[in-house]
């Protein structure tokens, strides 16, 4: 009988400067079944991606690629595709270059690259992976799912791969793409790859996995056969502490003053928006990616342009398109892209909490570097940010205690309104209470939020009402307390009978 | 903690700071050209060498800036020598005293830099085709309003800005380190400094927070260009005439002092003293090829041969630390 355990990990050890990311590990990956790993954010999954690629050895313990002792025999890694988190493909190259490149993989020895040739060869691996573009199509043009699904045909196409690692594939996908995802998932199965998957999305895993080990703080802490275990008792494993999924964070008292006012709002990818945020309201944005749900907040924000439409804050006419006169008004944008567009990656914790507040920190020319020093360290206590500096490069934070990061700076300016994207991406479940917690203090307090998420049980148990969006319009108002959430579901895929 | 526990976390401290490796480098050169030119070390000679340091390190203080924001300017010698003419040409002609011309000319070099940063921030316009098409347009009107002749007669006034010593300092070194000193305190102490460094990592991120981006990358290309009118000026007062044709080497070699300093191309990283003494650096190659007695067609190729290696060194240093750190952990 063939070998079923593909790979197997064997006693893993990793350490890293003032971590121990791997604790003497073991995992058995067997062909044909899908393995999930989950845990916490730090709790070793990326370490276990790249000891599985080859990109780290692992300092203690054995690696056996289809038997082959891959730390000795660096050709058996050829055997693991490694689907990234993030996008990284060539944007401004087609679909068809994209999928072959290296050219050289694509069984063609020629020194020329020939389109036709490229683009009639892919057309089997689109349809196998369920992409629909065209293989002509320039990647960037194409929907970020297509270019999800084409990142996984990439690596698993010319690749000798036994091996398919994918890393929270499903973080910007809408409801309809991860099925998609999932059917490519079980051709996967049927061809008999042996499929990781490491996801945040507890439901996932339960929908799709056979097998699920969970760590955490770099220990495997539990493995079992999916049908043997419960999302309880993952979740307690993952954080040690039970968690009540039916926990609701929506502040009960709202005050009637209306805050801000939009009304007929058009913008980029999206038109005629209206809505009223009162204060201390928690209010939902539903929808898929690439409704238009980041461009209205953006566009409310001053970060892009507004096409038409009246805006009243505080009851008074609002002057859109300006970033700093927003954040003086007090309202603040915590942006989806944390690493794009929400962190300076190499400058420390404290520069990054005190940056915006330079004004009110010091004078206007000088520091007074111990007041700077106290501040950030009242908001890495307040916030509950683990660093082992303040300071030491953001980019070496998990991306929770980024977050908080983000979020403790912004509350320095003591804001009115805040507009959280996509808040939890990215996030392990410990982490994600902790911050819808947080947004129900500050709402309790008196500042007005609006949450846009993808997560419709994020919506609900966060908001007070949730405006759906469908292809940049507004489909409806919901009272979250009053509906289901099939509802808000169907709204937001455009089925919803009574369009306003 | 006692004071050897002190003492030893500032040993460490140097030792990791980036600028070391770079100091080490020209330690390195000035041995070698003490040893074998006997000329190397004397008065003469370091005087006249720290003349030539001043004018390279000024402008590359204000390339400095530049390139932590993650962009390039070309326009340093162009902007340096139009100044410099159009200096020497009003004080000539006209009655106006001769610092009230100094200063306005220094207007005038903030304004050059004022447009390249409008260009690049207005239309968003990469900065090194912008620097590059201001270059031909700069040194056009040069060489319209000279004819390529130099401009002579330039007041005695101001001859002590260049040619003049303060102690045994030659002036234009002086001045130097005066700029040096603002640079320091502008892109260290102040918030204007920090929001520099912020955006040269990610301007995305420092639009999101509402900075001022757009004002601070025009600060840096007006001041920047206000350092380069602040070299021609000094020129010169040290030639005596006005030359349409000085700092033609600037551009190139004050990127290359920035890079050598340990500044890097992307931005966001990066001291103004590394540009300094990346300028220390490459000033002393120059000195030890004329000492030496290189022919002057090998001339270019052998600085050229140092910068690399200088670069070079730097970066085997780092990847040599950061394996044994490696290594370390593993026991």
């Amino acid at each position: 009988m063939e070998n079923q355990k593909v790979l197997v990990l064997e006693n893993i050890t990793k350490v890293y400067p003032g971590v121990v990311a791997l604790k003497n590990v073991s995992i058995d990956f067997e062909k044909g079944k899908v393995h999930c790993l989950m845990g916490e954010n730090g709790a070793g999954k990326s370490t276990i991606a790249r000891i599985l690629t080859g990109l780290r050895i692992p300092d203690e313990g054995k690696v056996y690629i289809d038997g082959v002792d891959a730390v000795k025999d660096k050709r058996a890694y050829q055997k693991v595709a490694y689907v990234p988190q993030e996008l990284d493909l060539f944007g401004s190259m087609t679909v068809a270059e994209n999928l072959f490149m290296p050219f050289g993989k694509s069984g063609s020895k020629s020194m020329f690259v020939n389109n036709r040739d490229l683009n009639k060869r892919a057309i089997p691996f689109l349809e196998k992976f369920q992409i629909t573009a065209n293989p002509s199509d320039i990647v960037e043009d194409i929907s970020v799912s297509e270019q999800q699904l084409l990142q996984i045909a990439r690596a698993i196409v010319f690749q000798e791969s036994e091996i398919v690692m994918l890393d929270e594939p499903t973080t910007s996908l809408g409801l309809q793409d991860v099925e998609r995802l999932f059917k490519v998932i079980h051709e996967l199965k049927k061809d008999n790859k042996a499929v990781i998957f490491v996801s945040h999305k507890i439901e996932e895993i339960f929908t799709i996995g056979d097998e699920i080990t969970v760590l955490s703080n770099g220990e495997k802490v539990a493995h079992s056969k999916i049908e043997d275990t419960n999302i309880q008792q993952v979740m307690q494993q993952m954080t040690g502490r039970d968690i009540d999924l039916t926990l609701t964070f929506y502040p009960e008292k709202i005050s009637d003053e209306i805050v801000l006012e939009v009304e007929n709002l058009c913008g980029e990818r999206f038109a005629d928006v209206s809505f009223k945020l009162r204060k201390g309201e928690i209010l939902g944005f539903a929808g898929l990616v690439g409704a238009g749900r980041s461009e209205i907040a953006q566009t409310i924000y001053g970060y892009l342009a507004a096409a038409k439409g009246k805006v009243k804050l505080y009851n008074r006419n609002y002057r859109l398109g300006n970033v700093s006169k927003s954040v003086k008004s007090g309202i603040v944008y915590l942006p989806e892209e944390r690493r794009s567009q929400g962190i300076f990656s190499i400058l420390s914790v404290k520069e990054n909490i005190t940056l915006p507040l330079l004004k009110q920190i010091i004078g206007e020319f000088t520091f007074a570097a111990k007041k700077e020093t106290t501040i950030a360290n009242q908001v890495v206590k307040e916030y509950d940010i683990k660093t082992p500096s303040l300071n030491k490069e953001i980019q070496f934070l998990s991306g929770g205690n980024q977050q908080k990061v983000i979020i403790g700076r912004s509350m320095l300016g003591k804001p009115k309104i805040i507009i959280f994207d996509e808040p939890t991406k990215g996030i392990d479940v410990g982490a994600k209470l902790e911050i819808y917690k947080l947004m129900k203090k500050l709402a309790d307090n008196g500042v007005s939020i609006i949450v846009i998420s993808s997560e419709l049980e994020e919506l609900f148990k966060c908001a007070n009402r949730v405006i759906s969006i469908y292809k940049g319009r507004k489909v409806e108002e919901f009272e979250t307390s009053e509906s289901g959430i099939k509802d808000i579901m169907h709204s937001i895929l455009g089925l919803s009978k009574n369009k306003s | 903690m006692g004071e050897p526990s002190k003492a030893k976390s500032i040993f460490n401290a140097i030792r990791k700071n980036k600028m070391t490796n770079i100091f080490l480098v020209f330690l390195f050169l000035i041995i070698i050209a003490s040893i074998f030119s006997p000329y190397f070390m004397t008065a003469y000679n370091i005087r006249s060498q720290a003349r030539e340091f001043a004018f390279l390190g000024i402008v590359a203080l204000g390339q400095a800036c530049i390139l932590l924001l993650g962009e390039i300017d070309l326009t340093v010698g162009t902007t340096s020598a139009l100044c410099g003419v159009i200096a020497g040409i009003f004080m000539v002609r006209t009655n106006f005293n001769p610092f009230i011309i100094f200063i306005l000319i220094l207007i005038l070099g903030a304004f050059i830099g004022f447009i390249n940063g409008a260009l690049v921030t207005g239309l968003r316009l990469n900065s090194l085709v912008v620097t590059i098409g201001m270059v031909g347009i700069l040194n056009g009107v040069n060489l319209t309003i000279t004819k390529g002749q130099a401009v002579l007669n330039i007041p005695e006034s101001i001859y002590f800005l260049g040619k003049g010593s303060l102690g045994p300092l030659p002036m234009p070194f002086v001045i130097m380190i005066v700029v040096l000193v603002v640079v320091m305190i502008i892109v260290k102490l102040t918030r204007l400094g920090r929001y520099m460094y912020a955006i040269g990592n990610n301007r995305e991120t420092a639009k999101i927070l509402g900075l001022p981006v757009t004002p601070v990358r025009i600060f840096a290309f007006s001041f920047a260009g206000m350092l380069y009118a602040l070299a021609g000026l000094i020129m010169i007062a040290r030639l005596g005439t006005a030359q349409p044709s000085i700092g033609s080497e600037w551009a190139l070699n004050s990127i290359a002092a920035g890079v050598i300093g340990g500044i890097s191309l992307v931005g966001g990283i990066g001291n103004p003293l590394g540009a300094i003494i990346g300028v220390a650096i490459i000033i002393v190659i120059q000195n030890i090829i004329v000492l030496f007695g290189v022919s002057p067609y090998l001339q270019t190729a052998v600085s050229g041969i140092v910068v690399v290696a200088a670069i070079s060194f730097d970066s085997i240093t780092n990847m040599v630390s950061q394996r044994k750190k490696r290594l370390t952990k593993l026991d």
